[in-house]
């Protein structure tokens, strides 16, 4: 218990966590994050392996810039590519005045502060992440073997579903691992993009150590968090290690 | 395009990577007073402003002098422990790597937390050591294994050849095992600093009056005051990445920077 605050007894932390597994507000948040994280998850890894897949594969000079722009955004501030959503889907943003001027909706809606808000900025965050792992896991699979499938009759949709996702499997094991457990500790998209009213774990926490100094409430939320990431990565390699056996 | 969904969906990847950073650009050359889009008139006053901004600039040079620091000292650290992953028999090897592999994900605010109370706190370390302490052990993982990745390469027979041909230990690592080295090392240090530079979450309890990093104050600023000086200052960090990208891209290639640190 590393975070723990040397005067704070161990005990009061693991009684603040039983509270904290009662109480509604906190079950609300544990369960927000790991919804958000799970859908962002499933977004990253649908929308990173088609990109993957035809980076990959493409013969086009093209699909080298493109591999770059993908992964540039890595090197690039969270805070700065967070910083473009509030742009966008903030009060006076061009999302909200492009509705209204389309007759969509007469009033901009709300669209900051929402889970949409923080589920479109994790996206953003993590699909270099998701398109990486699933590019590296494409690039060893044989060009060779989709030909074969598809001259042996199968479909493309076939060929994909059963030739190159199997082989895949562990990269985009790989990249959900890695899109999840950024989600659940991702702190400045939750900040800027969720605020007080969709509080996750990450933002929780900051509140309890800064805001209103309860350091056993945050000693707890950082246990979940830990308990969160150790448990996807077990899972995970669990699943590694059942691929490589069978 | 002979593949309707794939191109959908790809559309739909770039378009949310891509298109919020656009706007970052856009709206730092608003004339205006607010974050608006479209942005009234085009004015570089927000520039101005924000490279005049004593906290963006000070906090700017906090996190470079930080960020120089922690990768020094992580690839002071991490090339020796690399070495001997690589070459030497080391007992527990598996151990040491998995160590190294660890921190990547590893929740960094539970990390900021502990280095809170343990350091700042318990062994009353001030805000700068503390920050030093947390980020050279972030680094760590990228130092070995991009330079891992560099070594895995090289031919352990070259050191030998130049061992045999009666080079000292220490001769033979200057002159044939660091150039072998170097780019791994140079690709190393580059995405160490840029990541060091960027850090919310490990910093973001570590924070003092007299040491604050760029992120966290761009971050309380935003909170504060809904103005176009932080896309003005955004847009100068994007500039900037993308320098350091293509030098990176010029010197080891995108690919092999982060295809070592994803295997």
């Amino acid at each position: 218990m590393l975070f723990a605050p040397p005067d704070v007894p161990t005990t009061e932390i693991f009684a603040r966590l039983g509270e904290m597994l009662k109480d509604p507000y906190d079950l609300e948040v544990i369960g927000r994050t790991v919804g958000l994280a799970l859908a962002v998850t499933i977004i990253c890894v649908v929308l990173g392996f088609p990109i993957a897949y035809w980076l990959a594969r493409s013969p086009s000079r093209w699909s080298g810039v493109f591999l770059a722009v993908a992964i540039f955004p890595l090197m690039l501030s969270n805070v700065v590519r967070t910083f473009g959503w509030l742009v966008i889907l903030g009060s006076k943003g061009a999302l909200g005045q492009l509705l209204v001027q389309l007759g969509i909706v007469d009033v901009a809606p709300q669209l900051l502060y929402t889970k949409l808000a923080i589920v479109l900025g994790l996206t953003q965050l993590f699909l270099p992440l998701a398109i990486i792992s699933c590019y590296s896991a494409v690039a060893q699979v044989d060009p060779g073997l989709d030909d074969a499938s598809r001259g042996l009759g199968a479909s493309r949709i076939r060929t994909m579903w059963n030739v190159v996702i199997p082989l895949t499997m562990p990269g985009i094991v790989v990249a959900a691992t890695l899109v999840f457990a950024g989600s659940v500790t991702a702190y400045t998209t939750p900040y800027l993009l969720g605020g007080s009213s969709q509080r996750m774990l990450s933002t929780q926490l900051f509140n309890y150590a800064s805001t209103t100094l309860d350091w056993a409430s945050a000693s707890a939320t950082a246990l979940i968090m830990t308990v969160l990431v150790f448990l996807i990565s077990g899972l995970s390699s669990l699943i590694g290690r059942k691929g490589a056996t069978s | 395009m002979k593949r309707p969904i794939t191109a959908a969906l790809a559309v739909i990847g770039y378009v949310i990577m891509i298109v919020p950073i656009i706007f970052v650009v856009a709206t730092a050359f608003t004339a205006g007073n607010v974050l608006r889009f479209p942005p009234d008139g085009i004015s570089l006053r927000w520039f101005d402003e924000a490279l005049g901004y004593e906290p963006f600039v000070e906090a700017a040079i906090s996190s470079l002098e930080l960020a120089v620091l922690a990768t020094g000292l992580a690839l002071l650290i991490g090339v020796p422990v690399t070495l001997a992953i690589h070459r030497g028999k080391l007992p527990g090897k598996g151990l040491v790597e998995g160590l190294f592999l660890s921190p990547l994900i590893v929740p960094e605010l539970v990390v900021g937390l502990a280095l809170f109370q343990q350091l700042m706190i318990g062994m009353d370390l001030d805000n700068f050591s503390t920050l030093l302490v947390g980020h050279t052990a972030l680094m760590l993982p990228y130092a070995v294994r991009v330079t891992g990745a560099s070594l895995a390469l090289a031919d352990p027979a070259l050191e030998e050849a130049a061992r045999g041909l009666g080079a000292s230990p220490l001769r033979a690592f200057f002159n044939v095992t660091l150039p072998v080295l170097r780019p791994g090392i140079f690709s190393a240090a580059l995405l160490s600093v840029v990541t060091s530079f960027n850090n919310v979450p490990l910093s973001l309890l570590l924070q003092g009056r007299d040491f604050r990093t760029l992120p966290v104050t761009m971050l309380d600023y935003v909170q504060q005051s809904y103005d176009p000086m932080v896309a003005a200052a955004s847009t100068l960090i994007l500039a900037a990445t993308v320098v350091i990208a293509v030098v990176a891209e010029r010197t080891v290639g995108f690919a092999k920077i982060f295809g070592g640190i994803n295997q």
